[in-house]
């Protein structure tokens, strides 16, 4: 699977958010590798979204951002969203992820040109309803209509379909049904063995532990402990904050 | 006057009115913006299309290209200026910018083309249409072709090509837009230009009705405004179907009441919709 013997397709500096003068992110290093599945995890108001955020210079808000991000050797760090989109740097936000208005099939027809794509995967749509078997049934539902599941995957499916390089997705189980938890994050899984580099945020971290190879707990904007699934399963902070374990 | 003679009447005025109001339908569908400077933008290409025809002896047909490039250009460069205000949606800024820039074309046009009141006569204003008691130009018939052809050229970029597919993401969510990896500056200033051009192809069919003066263009705001309320923000068959419900409104209303009134009776219509249905006619650009 992963490989962290190579260079990291993704990797961040020195990354911090400000919002009005207060520091919302401070991340010395992250880095992550090709068909590695990350899990970023932490309590409510950690600064996971703002991670992913400001790795795509993106933000509802309007933090003050620096820092470098590095994707596949390339400094990303004067370029604005839309550049980094470009460059296959794809994002799936926490909630208002699809157009509701949109068809499913309208969601799914804005795609990377080949140019833009620069020889990366281009989705089809056949690999998608393949990948999506709901989302061709309800290729002529509005996006307001689907329940959050479908929803879920059509954010992800938008994303495959701008040729993505790293994919970060910012709390894809939030509001889910445990069995769509399950599925959601499965697929999430299959996408990182097919090849992708996956960067997930996720407060369900029971879930997460079983499906991401590497986990990173952040507190504060602050990176607290990092490893493999396993070894996080035994830290105690994981265990006893997000796990339920009494260790001691 | 007879009552088909006001059905006629309407009905051109309601072209007229609809073409008028169309890059305004797309501006505040898109961006959420008013552009205050469009009655201006108006005037500015009826007189561009009179200058090309009368100064520079271009016929009508190479005067509205002409009208629509410099239209393009000044929608271009207004939102170029103020751009940064757009993305962040200040609207109070926009809207005493957009003001402003008005003002300064109102200027700029007065200072090139004169203050006296010209009439901008094309081949197609000096024909006459008569069709037993009724009567119209070649020109009313050709603003309702026009504008039939524009909203239904509009209507299908909108909803069936990328580029319109482009323009309703931005509508309806400019944040998620850009994770889309589109533009949204590129977005917001394709479709200022827009709107330059086609307030200037409408100033160019529809200003041969009536004398061309550099002060005005607050009636044409106005209608512009009612029309695109009324219409739904940023739909635009309710702007087409609300700039003829405006035009045979205005058209009765003259004749059987006041024409003097007519604009103080457009608002009460307005007022009327708004209290009654807040959404207008028909929805937002996207549920088209």
């Amino acid at each position: 699977m992963m490989d962290t013997a190579s260079s990291p397709i993704l990797e961040i500096e020195g990354l911090t958010a400000d919002y009005n003068g207060n520091r919302a992110l401070d991340i010395d290093h992250l880095a992550l590798y090709e068909q590695q599945l990350l899990g970023v995890v932490g309590a409510n108001g950690a600064g996971k979204s703002t991670l992913v955020g400001a790795i795509l210079n993106w933000s509802r808000g309007a933090p003050r951002v620096s820092g470098r991000v590095v994707l596949d050797g390339e400094d990303l760090s004067r370029l604005d969203t839309t550049q980094r989109v470009k460059k296959g740097l794809l994002l799936i936000p926490e909630s208002q992820l699809i157009f509701h208005s949109m068809s499913v099939a309208e969601n799914l027809a804005h795609h990377a040109s080949e140019a833009d794509a620069g020889g990366r995967h281009i989705y089809s749509l056949d690999d998608i309803y393949d990948l999506f078997p709901n989302l061709a049934e309800r290729r002529a539902h509005l996006g307001a209509q689907l329940s959050g599941g479908e929803r879920q995957m059509l954010g992800i499916a938008r994303a495959l379909r701008l040729a993505p390089r790293v994919l970060l997705l910012d709390e894809p189980s939030i509001g889910l049904a445990p069995k769509l938890v399950s599925t959601v994050l499965t697929t999430i899984r299959q996408l990182a063995d097919n090849g992708l580099a996956v960067l997930l945020i996720e407060q369900n971290v029971k879930a997460a532990i079983e499906v991401v190879d590497r986990m990173t707990l952040i507190e504060r904007g602050r990176i607290l402990a990092e490893g493999s699934a396993a070894e996080m399963r035994d830290d105690p902070r994981i265990a006893e904050s997000y796990l339920g374990v009494q260790t001691r | 006057m007879n009552f088909t003679e006001q059905v006629i009447n309407g009905l051109v005025l309601g072209h007229a009115y609809a073409l008028i109001a169309i890059g305004w339908t797309v501006l505040l569908g898109v961006a959420r913006l008013v552009n205050f400077g469009h009655g201006q933008m108006y005037m500015l290409g009826a007189f561009v299309t009179w200058f090309a025809m009368t100064g520079l002896n271009l016929p009508y047909l190479a005067a509205i290209p002409l009208a629509m490039i410099v239209g393009v250009g000044v929608g271009y460069m207004m939102q170029r200026t103020m751009l940064s205000l757009t993305i962040r949606q200040d609207l109070v800024s926009v809207m005493i910018v957009t003001l402003g820039f008005g003002y300064v074309i109102e200027g700029a046009a007065a200072l090139t083309f004169g203050s006296t009141g010209q009439i901008l006569d094309t081949p197609l204003s000096q024909k006459d249409i008569y069709w037993g008691d009724i009567w119209l130009t070649w020109q009313d018939l050709a603003i309702v072709i026009v504008t039939i052809v524009v909203f239904i050229s509009l209507k299908y970029v909108v909803e069936q090509s990328p580029v319109g597919r482009k323009v309703r993401m931005v509508a309806e969510d400019p944040k998620l837009a850009q994770l889309a990896g589109i533009s949204i500056k590129r977005v917001y200033l394709g479709v200022f230009a827009f709107e330059g051009a086609a307030v200037a192809l409408a100033a160019a069919m529809v200003a041969p009705r009536t004398p061309i003066l550099t002060s005005m263009g607050f009636e044409e705001v106005i209608i512009t405004f009612v029309v695109v309320v009324l219409g739904g923000i940023g739909s635009v068959t309710g702007s087409y179907l609300a700039g003829l419900g405006l035009g045979l409104f205005t058209a009765f209303f003259g004749a059987y009441v006041s024409s003097a009134y007519a604009t103080a009776a457009m608002f009460v219509v307005l007022i009327a919709v708004l209290v009654l249905r807040p959404g207008g006619m028909t929805q937002k650009m996207g549920g088209h």
